[in-house]
């Protein structure tokens, strides 16, 4: 009824056992970018609105990135198997 | 009376020896080859634990010599609600598929037909049945230190008005030497705990003599009264299992006050109770846990087997007639012993019920299947027939559009009901981009949020010093 020789077993994409250490990286790296990102926003002159906001959404987003990847392997790590 | 009885005994042995089934009674009889005859019947009754498990070896014989094609099983009308599985084998022991009569074709009896593949005209059978909630504790009411004593209603002879058995032999299997009485029709043969009727040899199929055996069986009654499976499926190498069961003790429910300072003093005074139990789950299963409304109940032991987890399940008080619990237990294991991919096909492949305690009586499962968001084509393959509840949708982390909910029930189950199923769906992996993204997509718009209310001006007097700072 059904071919079982053509199927393989599944595995995740990313080894599970290396999930602590990839949300512990990542939030790292994240932090320092999201750090960096307030530190831009709190020196940041009043007058140069226009011309610094490439430079805040570049590491906004970076920092989007690394802490979000980051969070979604603390959730697996954690036993939230999302 | 008597005299009725023994005109018509003699009536049916004089005439021919299937006057007593016509037609009318049973309309299956014209499809049924009415040359075979059953030479020999051995019944092995097991009543050692809460369930009765009867398997027959049936040898069969052609009177005529023609090739046998097909044989009938019947289970008595009075039975068939407490039957929860059948089976049948060949001599080969090759697995006999068994299909159920319509219902009224053998009158209030359930008839299951089966098919041989090869054609001769002797023929062996061997059909397995277990029946559920068979055994009656009588008295029905016991105290803490009273024995348990149940009573099987059986009946002496094998049940088969359309063919002719020749000889038959039926051994018991009791829990314990202690028998209070047992229907004695010679010969028979009461050994330590095995009683032995036969061989008897030429009885009118309409006899239907009963037989009851009264005896001592303290091993657990226990019923899962409800069990909710959950199998939680996640792409990122996990699934896992929940498991929400609800137990009553069903023997011989507890008369008068429990005394716990009886109970500790003597442990093994109350035989009855039900003090723990062992749950097996598979060898993968890691990060089990054990609790019930109250949270973790501590009472547990695992042992990692070489092929199995071992739990020792100690409810929070011992169960004595009658009395019941509810606790969930849960685990995971890896994704990698279920689930198969051949591209974007998958393929779940799972028990459908697991073992809980031996011999197990499951009133009622339901099983729901969490499948991840975004796949289609859903498809379920169930090892026997089972009643398919309408899909739902399950909302939990970083879900958007709910993740498919396929759920079934099905009563009556027994631990011969430990079967695979087969869940086949479609999956892109892309689909699992979406979560990641959901938590990028939401921390920035935080930071634009940020950015944006930087560049907001909340003083109340404009700044004018700063532009002559600049000048």
């Amino acid at each position: 009824m059904l071919k079982m020789e053509s199927y393989e077993r599944y595995v995740s994409p990313v080894n599970p056992a290396v999930f602590p250490h990839l949300a512990t990286v990542l939030l790292a790296i994240g932090t320092f970018f999201t750090a960096w990102f307030f530190v831009l926003e709190v020196s940041r002159p009043k007058t140069n609105g226009k011309e610094a906001i490439v430079k805040e959404l570049a590491i906004s987003f970076f920092a989007a990135i690394f802490l979000g990847v980051g969070i979604l392997f603390l959730c697996l790590s954690v036993g939230i198997y999302v | 009376m008597r005299l009725c009885l023994l005109v018509i005994g003699t009536l049916l042995l004089v005439g021919c020896s299937f006057s007593a089934v016509t037609s009318d009674q049973f309309p299956g009889l014209a499809n049924v080859d009415r040359g075979i005859e059953n030479k020999n019947v051995e019944r092995t009754i097991d009543i050692t634990s809460q369930l009765v498990k009867i398997s027959y070896k049936i040898s069969l014989n052609h009177a005529e010599k023609q090739n046998i094609k097909s044989y009938t099983f019947l289970v008595r009308g009075s039975e068939r609600g407490y039957l929860a599985y059948i089976s049948a084998k060949d001599s080969s022991k090759k697995e006999l598929k068994l299909t159920e009569d319509k219902p009224g074709t053998w009158g209030e009896h359930l008839g299951y037909t089966m098919t041989f593949s090869t054609n001769t005209p002797t023929q062996v059978v061997y059909i397995e049945a277990v029946f559920t909630k068979a055994l009656i504790p009588h008295p029905a009411r016991i105290t803490q230190s009273e024995r348990q004593l149940v009573k099987y209603h059986g009946h002496l002879y094998f049940f088969s008005p359309m063919y002719k058995t020749v000889t038959q032999k039926t051994t018991v299997h009791l829990a314990s030497k202690n028998v209070e009485s047992y229907t004695q029709v010679k010969p028979v043969i009461l050994s330590e705990n095995t009683v032995t009727y036969g061989p008897y040899e030429n009885v009118p199929s309409t006899s239907d003599e009963e037989m009851i055996i009264h005896y001592e069986n303290n091993s657990p009654f226990l019923t899962v009264t409800r069990l909710e499976r959950t199998i939680e499926i996640s792409h990122w190498g996990n699934i896992a299992v929940e498991e929400t069961i609800d137990i009553v003790h069903s023997g011989a429910e507890l008369k008068g006050s429990f005394s716990r300072y009886d109970f500790q003093k003597d442990p093994r005074g109350a035989q009855s109770a039900v003090k723990s139990y062992k749950t097996i789950l598979p060898a993968s299963a890691s990060g089990v846990y054990y609790r019930d409304t109250n949270g973790n109940i501590s009472t547990s032991n695992m042992k990692t087997l070489k092929d199995s987890v071992e739990l020792d399940l100690r409810p929070r008080f011992p169960l004595f007639g009658g009395w019941r619990t509810h606790y969930t237990l849960g685990y995971n294991v890896p994704s990698y012993e279920y689930l198969f991919r051949r591209g974007d096909d998958f393929l779940l492949k799972m028990r459908v019920v697991d073992h809980i305690y031996d011999d197990v009586i499951i009133d009622e499962a339901v099983v729901k299947i969490i499948l991840p968001e975004r796949c289609s084509n859903i498809k379920l393959i169930t090892p026997y027939s089972v009643t398919r509840l309408p899909d739902s949708l399950h909302y939990t982390y970083l879900d958007t559009i709910g993740r498919p909910v396929i759920s079934f029930t099905k009563k009556n189950l027994v631990e011969n009901h430990i079967h695979d199923f087969n869940l086949k769906y479609n999956f892109s992996t892309i689909s699992m981009l979406y979560e990641p993204a959901l938590v990028i997509g939401f921390l920035f718009v935080i930071f634009v949020a940020v950015i944006f209310m930087m560049r907001l001006d909340f003083s109340l007097t404009k700044e004018r010093e700063v532009h002559h700072h600049k000048d």
